[in-house]
């Protein structure tokens, strides 16, 4: 009987069905989608700050100070100490592995550079630009400063990766020295020297700018320093730091310090690259790891804010569409309570009923609102987001409990309806 | 006639009213919101952004020998227009020199070569925010703050005294506190600018000044050409991985924070549609009896805009009114500062809810068809 009379009020007025579960449907499509970009967002958002160049530094340990000068090292190849690129692959060994993007390493070599036209004393920066890395048991990873430098314009083309022969100028030194993509170089003296092609002239806006950019081999055998480096720049993706990411590690429990070790935080990161790489010190660049948890914080309290805005629209909406098809079946009501059903059966039918297009609703909305945040995500990231199954049952609870809200005062104000004067049209 | 007829309907279906003007009102609220926050989001991603620091640097033209500086006026015409101009959120000078430093302590090392960095503290502060300082800022001229590396190097802590050479100028400073950065600050001592050109010998002469401009990369354009034409001795630069960095990810999450309010936006007018339309269809009972009584369509339905008309409208204020102080709320919690509100949004959320409300009535139009008889014998479920 219970069931024949749901079906029968689904089944008698389809269309105003129909229009209080297109309120259900696009409330919950509006939940359901801004929760799952409110879900997914950070991490995404994370990804962009790889624009902003390394955010772990990598130094030997028992270095002299670098003397940079504009940002360039001047130190004396003799002076200070060297870490050796063999033991690079082993940054692809470490826990968090995959969150490392790229990373590049340097040697910065005081150099006489001479041109046609010119000569003048200069630095010569040997470097990866997309360097094929050997992963023991996986296929070799090419990283160079073509991921941790991607702001790096080359007018012309890079060096040849590997090559011993080809330089970029900076675009600064480019034009004191007057040589353009083509010309040829004179760069060292005595037995280390090289005679160099420009392949083309780098504009990266800093220091490299006034330098001469090759690859690491050369500036290796210019320095004298066969497989060695002076500094590891690397980019990793990471988890901006909360209140336990800032604690100092060496004060946590042990149970606290592996909880730490295997979060992608960017100290901890920093602590497994330095584990791996023997005699170096890996430090966190403030200047990004800081700035980017400050961004991302702001910008996921502000998704999580219009999230609880549009929650709060849907719920009002679901409350009253609940509300306003309780009240308008008043006469129905009053016929029922007029043949005698009491007013407790009569509150379930229409809280069932309610409820049957809470669930059906919310769960088309559920499906309309994450297909609608895959479009966003393609639309802003290139890549649609993961559908958040785990939203489903949330979804469907608010939709419940509202609707369930909304139509306890009107089901109230109905048990204490008299049929009579309703009957009469009164 | 009009004036009553549609009063007397106003009062008759009150609570139906008052639940259409519920669903208006949130909707109208977050619609408004919303769009508040979406209008403002622009100057307040470029306000956060200045967490990152300098994206602009004045240097000296390139020279060929020796250390290019520029005056001190450069820097004095940059500090005038950071006042005047909103664009410039922080700027600093800087002096750098190489001076030999070696620490006053028992166990102190030898003398080693660092670059001393001259500079405005309190500017420098407010600059670069992800500096990390143990001890304190320095707040007299002899106190410096020591580059992390620097510390380790000398053995300084806090507190340590240590004297700093340059040719044959010789002062001794107090470390008042150490600076971790995990970038090139970590290898330099920082002091006062007055102190490192005395100690230099180099009178009211600095090496660069870095600016932290707000704004798209239009803006950070602009500033850069007027500051170059303000100072024409000096050459004015970005720092690419900050300015272009930043573009990028302001398009990006302007792009995110846009569609995600469009769809929302979308998805509530829809709401307030279909909300309008489920009461739309509740009024065939009484269009049935205006007719039977000899209503004109014509009237029947100016009735109907009416009460259309003045929920939108009466929806729209009480909306905004509860809309702005939220759209203040979110971007104080987010960002920080308040968002005020852009009067623009009331007409906009007027025209979306007028329009909702009315093409939610569309089934009305059908009220012309409606055929008294089988609506008063309650007949005809569906319309």
């Amino acid at each position: 009987m219970f069931f024949r009379i749901l079906l029968e009020s689904v089944a008698r007025n389809p269309r105003r069905k129909l229009l209080a579960s297109a309120v259900l449907v696009l409330a919950s499509a509006v939940a359901a989608a801004a929760l799952t970009v409110a879900l997914d967002e950070g991490n995404r958002l994370a990804r962009e700050f790889q624009s902003f160049g390394a955010n772990i530094q990598v130094t030997p340990q028992t270095d002299t100070l670098p003397v940079e000068i504009g940002g360039l090292d001047t130190r004396p190849v003799t002076e200070g100490s060297y870490l050796p690129e063999s033991d690079l692959p082993k940054l692809k060994q470490i826990f968090w592995r995959n969150n490392i993007k790229g990373f590049a390493p340097f040697l910065d070599v005081p150099v006489t550079v001479a041109s046609s036209s010119a000569a003048l004393s200069s630095t010569l920066v040997g470097t990866w630009y997309r360097h094929a890395v050997p992963v023991a048991g996986e296929p070799s990873i090419i990283t160079g400063v073509e991921a941790t430098s991607p702001w790096w314009r080359v007018r012309g083309a890079w060096f040849t990766p590997g090559s011993i022969s080809e330089c970029l100028v900076g675009s600064a030194l480019a034009a004191r020295l007057g040589v353009e993509p083509g010309s040829s170089l004179r760069v060292g003296e005595g037995s280390r020297r090289a005679t160099l092609r420009v392949s083309g002239i780098l504009k990266a806006g800093g220091s490299e700018d006034r330098a001469i950019v090759t690859s690491l081999a050369l500036a290796q055998q210019i320095a004298g320093r066969p497989g060695e480096y002076r500094s590891l720049m690397v980019t990793a993706f990471t988890k901006p730091e909360d209140a336990f990411g800032r604690e100092n590690p060496r004060q946590m429990t042990p149970a606290e310090y592996e909880r730490w070790y295997c979060s992608p935080y960017a100290a901890s990161i920093a602590a497994q690259v330095q584990q791996a790489l023997p005699g170096s010190s890996a430090q966190v660049v403030r200047r990004v790891a800081e700035s980017e948890g400050s961004i991302l914080n702001r910008v996921s309290s502000l998704f999580w804010l219009i999230t609880l805005g549009a929650l709060a629209a849907a719920t009002l909406g679901i409350a009253a569409m609940a509300a306003s098809s309780v009240m308008e079946r008043r006469a129905e009501v009053a016929l029922m309570k007029a043949l005698g059903a009491p007013s407790g059966l009569l509150a379930w039918i229409f809280l069932a009923e309610q409820l049957a297009v809470a669930i059906v609703g919310g769960a088309v909305g559920f499906g309309i609102g994450t297909l609608l945040a895959r479009a966003l995500g393609r639309l802003v990231f290139g890549v649609a987001s993961t559908p958040q199954l785990i939203l489903l049952p949330v979804v469907l609870a608010i939709a419940a409990a509202v609707v369930a809200l909304g139509s306890l005062v009107p089901l109230r104000r109905m048990s204490r309806l008299d049929p009579a004067p309703v009957l009469r049209g009164e | 006639m009009f004036g009553r007829i549609f009063l007397r309907e106003l009062s008759a279906s009150r609570a139906r009213l008052a639940l259409a003007l519920l669903v208006v009102v949130s909707g109208a609220a977050v619609v408004s919101a919303l769009l508040n926050v979406q209008l403002d989001i622009d100057s307040k991603l470029a306000q956060t952004f200045r967490v990152f620091g300098a994206n602009v640097v004045v240097t000296p033209p390139a020279k060929s020998s020796g250390q290019a500086l520029l005056p001190d006026s450069a820097w004095s015409r940059v500090a005038a227009r950071e006042g005047a101009d909103r664009r410039i959120a922080a700027a600093a000078p800087f002096l750098y020199l190489v001076a030999h430093v070696k620490s006053d302590g028992a166990s102190a090392p030898a003398t080693i070569p660092v670059i001393v960095a001259g500079t405005d503290f309190p500017r420098v502060r407010a600059m670069n925010s992800w500096w990390k300082v143990e001890g304190r800022w320095p707040a007299s001229a002899n106190e410096a703050l020591v580059g992390s590396a620097v510390a380790r190097k000398l053995g300084l802590a806090p507190g340590a005294k240590f004297h700093m050479r340059y040719g044959s100028a010789e002062r001794e400073f107090t470390a008042s506190g150490v600076v971790v950065t995990g970038g090139s600050e970590d290898n330099q001592i920082f002091t006062g600018l007055a102190a490192a050109q005395r100690l230099a010998g180099l009178d009211a002469q600095i090496s660069l000044v870095q600016l932290s401009v707000a704004g798209s990369a239009a803006e950070i354009r602009a500033e850069m050409s007027d500051l170059s034409a303000a100072i024409p001795a000096a050459r004015v630069r970005p720092i690419p991985e900050f300015t272009t960095g930043e573009a990028r990810l302001a398009r990006k999450i302007r792009l995110l924070v846009g569609a995600t309010v469009a769809l929302i936006l979308a998805l509530t007018v829809l709401g307030v549609l279909a909300s309008m339309a489920a009461l739309a269809t509740e009024r065939r009972h009484h269009v049935g009896v205006m007719k039977a009584i000899g209503g004109p369509a014509r009237r029947i339905i100016r009735l109907f805009l009416a009460e259309v008309g003045l929920l939108a409208v009466a929806g729209t204020l009480a909306g905004c009114g509860l809309g702005f102080p939220l759209s203040s709320w979110i971007s104080e919690r987010a960002f920080g500062s308040g968002a005020s509100p852009d009067w623009i949004v009331v007409p906009l959320v007027a025209a979306l809810m007028f329009g909702a409300a009315l093409a939610g009535a569309l089934p009305l139009r059908l009220l012309g068809r409606v055929r008294p008889a089988v609506i008063l014998r309650g007949e005809g479920w569906s319309l």
